[in-house]
């Protein structure tokens, strides 16, 4: 008898192998090396995130302010710990460090307006200062790297804050990677490299090994600046509670965790899905350190990782941040995504919404890319516009949440804000479990 | 992280003041090593008695935690030379005994009873604090003796308290203890290994396995140059560490030369410290010092 | 002549006082250096510093144009990130020496430690005796010359740095191999060792020419299969 007429055919899908995995072998099996993309992790989300907890309003307990008219404040001063200039900020959230190489001039030069346009910072990456962003940036943080492309005293002394980094979210324990078709003329001058190579970064510091070791560096980051500005220590979210204590203790003004969601331009696939804690996770840890120490609110706290908008960055905030970085919510701004030159996003293989193919050079609309021609696509000033009014719109989502709790500053969000709507997240914020009045696992 | 130092005389009298020498060491370190100090200390032998350093423990755990112990030592020899200092509990005992008896039967009088070290010549005192904080204590700088190796604390994944403190003794080992800075990455996996033949562990920190792995080597008859050698193999990540025994002072240094590591000799003595300024602190300019190597090795003996 | 001492002051008050000096157009002997740290850093004038004994870590760290001269020891990361200037240590250079320098001149006349030369871009190095593990470790250019032997891991993964060996080599790093050496290089070398080192240690030298040279094999600059096709596939 026939079977290809009565029967239905029924597709079993493993669990295991799925169709990524079995693309994933065997595009390995013909390169022998390990997959190398842009973007974050691409894990399906199945971890405690912000979105596993929701905000308190004021009801009947307490007094919600009026929008507009009742002031809620949004001033943020960072590094009053040990700096003679703390860093004034109009808003809580800054944008992050990402490399002039991984990112086209004109994307770094939009950055830099945007966030000026709006009294925030913006922040230099690893291949140093261009001379673009100083002039375009009202505040800007210079990141010192272990790969110290680009490392200029001068630079340091004209910026309004040093980043001491040890990791990003997106990949800790490793160094940056920026491949072949990115490492430009431009950008391998500006590195000191040769042209077209695949630049790999040094995963740790070439002198300074250890807590103990980065007192002296932070001492001597102080020396080279006059004591003037402030020193934040960045770290990717890895032993978060172990290694803040470490950077308070080592006499850091404040530290920036970078959560598991953390963005980036090129660094191995499995990093991205297999390494570090997840952002929400980390605040937590983060603020348990300081509150440890005693230090909770002397050290100041920015959290970075996969933020999207304002009410992430109000939860973070509620959790304990005193400032939030944003890295690939501002390149979506800038256009990162769009659905503008879709038939280049086919020529990578991929669509908009789909695409995280930062490393290839090839962005289509200009944003991670050196090629001036697709460079061309991101006119400076309209993406600096982009950018102010993604974080006009982030400060009036973090100021509305807060008024509704009944706050007059944003900085006054607490835990006691929310609750969460799943038992992990209950546990880690240590936040009551909706429904049940109580925190879960304590 | 922290600062490590250590000062070996090499002549065999054992009267000098080392515990001014280590402690002005440990104070030029202190920056390096803000939670804990720490020193082990090696004088001439008591009529080879066991010296033990006790912990005793939380008060108010178990009442007259002294006297508890006291009793139970009594059960194998009446012990002398009694007496309490900042915590802890010192005796001096017949050092014919089998010394993990000794600790044993110390150890049995409450859960937070711990013998901090035991050596006919050895003497571990270790604490919360500076190292000013130490010798306001013990009056460190009037000890003298023959050798001594010092630590100050940073602690990086465990917790900040005596225990966890350094040196560590290499507990059943008389006379020998450990200073290290660095982090052993494959802890929990040697842990594991020792834990399944029957060694207890009193803390979560990683330098402890340094004391265990010691202790296991000398006692199966290796020296300890070939211990020292042997855990360029064994252990992960990285290391700078000073061992001492009754008569010996050695360093070895990781594969990777992570951690920093100088020392200096002279026919009169020899000196180990993590940094320089530690060494030029009590030593003045003069004196010659250079750099460990990665994969050093060197011991002292008299 | 200056003269400042560093006893009794911190580290801050000392390289102010250094710094005052210098813009006055003194030359400035420092006494009692004590090994300690960030002696020296950001000197950004012109002028003559000598330390009159060990510094600690990070000495003449991030300077640009100053003359540093130390009459003892030195610890980690001596001229670190330095973009113009010349460094002299009479004694031994502790880990990381030239760490990320973008010029100048640095030359230790005892031993270096671990990774001399890591991830410097630009400049020179010169060390009279030996150096320590992975020297030259992602050397992206400039030149550095170890007169007497290398340690193990010796240019590990380099760009463009050239190095030049007058002893024996323990082993290669990663993607690191003799070259063949040019009569520019004797020259280079000839001349760079009579500039900076003292008469009677050039003596006892070897020859220009019989130095080792020791550059990157370029196989680790770009992962195989580089065409940007492949990191198409990479989803």
């Amino acid at each position: 008898m026939s079977e290809s007429s009565s029967t239905p055919r029924v597709l079993q899908k493993s669990g295991i192998f799925s169709s990524s995995v079995i693309e994933d072998i065997q595009t390995k099996a013909e390169s022998g090396i390990y997959r190398i993309r842009g973007y974050g992790t691409l894990r399906e989300r199945r971890w405690a995130t912000f979105d596993d907890l929701t905000f308190l309003p004021c009801s009947l307990t307490r007094i919600p302010l009026e929008g507009y008219r009742e002031k809620c404040s949004t001033k943020t001063v960072l590094g009053s710990r040990f700096a003679e200039k703390p860093i004034e900020l109009d808003i809580p959230v800054m944008i992050t460090g990402m490399s002039w190489g991984a990112l086209s001039y004109n994307a770094k030069v939009a950055l830099a307006k945007g966030a000026s346009e709006i009294g925030s910072s913006n922040t230099t990456g690893d291949g140093g200062m261009m001379a673009a962003e100083r002039e375009n940036s009202k505040t800007l943080i210079y990141e010192v790297l272990p790969s110290r492309y680009g490392i200029n005293v001068h630079h340091m002394r004209m910026s309004d804050g040093i980043e001491l980094t040890i990791g990003q979210g997106a990949k800790p324990g490793t160094g940056g990677l920026l491949l072949e078709t990115k490492v430009s003329d431009e950008i391998s001058k500006q590195r000191e490299l040769p042209v077209g190579v695949d630049q790999r970064s040094p995963a740790r510091h070439p002198d300074m090994l250890g807590p103990d070791d980065m007192i002296i560096k932070i001492e001597e980051l102080r020396e080279a600046t006059g004591w003037q500005v402030p020193i934040f220590v960045k770290l990717g979210a890895s032993r978060v509670y172990d290694d803040v204590k470490l950077a308070a203790k080592a006499g850091a003004d404040m530290v920036v965790v970078d959560g598991m969601e953390g963005g980036t331009g090129a660094s191995p696939a499995i990093f991205q899905d297999h390494t570090g804690i997840p952002t929400l996770a980390a605040v937590c840890e983060a603020r348990a350190a300081l509150e440890d120490m005693g230090l909770y609110g002397k050290v100041q706290l920015i959290i970075a990782g996969g933020i999207r908008d304002g009410v992430d960055a109000a939860k973070a905030m509620a959790l304990g941040a005193d400032a939030i970085y944003i890295g690939t919510a501002a390149l979506i701004a800038l256009n990162c995504n769009r659905p503008l030159y879709v038939d280049d996003y086919h020529k990578l293989g991929t669509e908009p919404h789909f695409c995280h193919h930062c490393h290839t050079g090839q962005c289509p609309v200009g944003v991670t890319t050196q090629d001036p021609e697709l460079m061309k696509r991101l006119p400076i000033d309209e993406a600096a516009e982009r950018v102010t009014n993604l974080l006009r719109a982030m400060t009036l989502e973090i100021q509305m949440l807060a008024r509704s709790c009944g706050k007059s500053d944003v900085h006054h969000l607490e835990p006691e804000d929310m609750a969460a709507l799943t038992p992990e997240a209950s546990a880690i914020c240590k936040v009551p479990l909706a429904g049940t009045r109580r925190v879960w696992g304590s | 992280m922290c600062g490590i130092a250590g000062y070996y005389d090499k002549s065999s009298g054992s009267t000098g003041l080392i515990g001014c020498t280590v402690l002005d060491m440990l104070r030029a370190l202190g920056c390096r090593g803000p939670d804990s100090a720490g020193v082990a200390l090696y004088h001439a032998p008591a009529d080879g008695d066991f010296v033990l350093q006790i912990k005793l423990g939380e008060a108010g755990h178990s009442q007259n935690p002294t006297e508890n112990v006291i009793a139970k030592v009594s059960a194998l020899s009446k012990p002398k030379d009694v007496s309490t200092t900042g915590g802890y509990l010192r005796l001096t005992i017949d050092g014919t005994l089998d010394p993990g008896r000794v600790a044993a039967a110390v150890e049995s009088t409450g859960s937070e009873v711990e013998v901090v070290s035991m050596g006919r010549r050895l003497e571990i005192v270790k604490q919360v604090g500076s190292p000013d904080r130490l010798e306001e204590t013990f009056r460190i700088s009037e000890f003298k003796g023959s050798h001594s190796i010092g630590h100050t604390r940073m602690s990086t994944e465990s917790k900040v308290d005596l225990s966890h403190s350094q040196p560590f003794w290499a507990h059943g080992c008389p006379d020998v203890a450990i200073v290290h800075n660095g982090h052993i990455t494959n802890y929990h996996k040697l842990r594991r290994q020792y834990e399944q033949h029957g060694t207890r562990f009193y803390t979560e920190n990683d330098s402890e396995i340094i004391g265990v792995y010691v202790a296991q080597g000398l006692s199966r008859g290796l020296s300890l140059e070939e211990v020292l050698h042997a855990a360029l193999a064994d252990w992960d990540g990285s290391f700078s560490c000073l061992v001492s025994t009754a008569d010996a002072m050695g360093f070895v240094k990781d594969s990777f030369a992570h951690k920093p590591l100088l020392f200096g000799e002279t026919d009169g003595f020899a000196v180990v410290a993590t940094e320089e300024v530690a060494l030029r602190a009590v030593f003045g300019s003069e004196l010659k010092v250079r750099e460990a190597g990665a994969r050093e090795v060197k011991v002292w003996r008299n | 002549m200056a003269k400042l001492t560093c006893e009794g002051r911190t580290i801050r008050e000392i390289n102010a006082e250094i710094r005052r000096l210098l813009k006055d157009g003194e030359a400035v002997t420092v006494s009692s250096p004590g090994a300690r740290h960030n002696l020296g850093v950001a000197l950004l004038e012109s002028g003559d510093v000598l330390f009159d004994g060990s510094v600690g870590y990070y000495c003449a760290g991030l300077i640009d144009g100053v003359k540093v001269r130390i009459k003892g020891s030195a610890g980690w990361g001596l001229a670190e990130s330095m973009l113009s200037g010349e460094v002299i240590v009479e004694g031994n250079a502790g880990n990381s020496a030239g760490a990320a320098i973008r010029g100048g001149a640095l030359v230790v006349q005892g031993d270096s430690g671990a990774r001399t030369g890591v991830s410097m871009k630009n400049g020179l190095i010169i060390v009279t005796g030996s150096c320590g593990y992975m020297s030259g470790f992602m050397g992206q250019g400039g030149k550095m010359i170890i007169c007497g032997d290398a340690a193990e891991a010796f240019g590990d993964s380099m760009y463009e740095t050239i190095c030049f060996v007058g002893g024996e080599i323990a082993d290669l790093g990663n993607d690191a191999i003799v070259a063949e050496s040019t009569d520019e290089d004797k020259q280079f070398l000839d001349a760079s060792l009579t500039r900076y080192l003292p008469a009677s240690v050039c003596a006892n030298l070897p020859d220009g020419g019989d130095f080792k040279k020791v550059v990157s094999d370029r196989k680790l600059w770009n992962f195989k299969k580089s065409e940007w096709k492949t990191w198409e596939q990479a989803l």
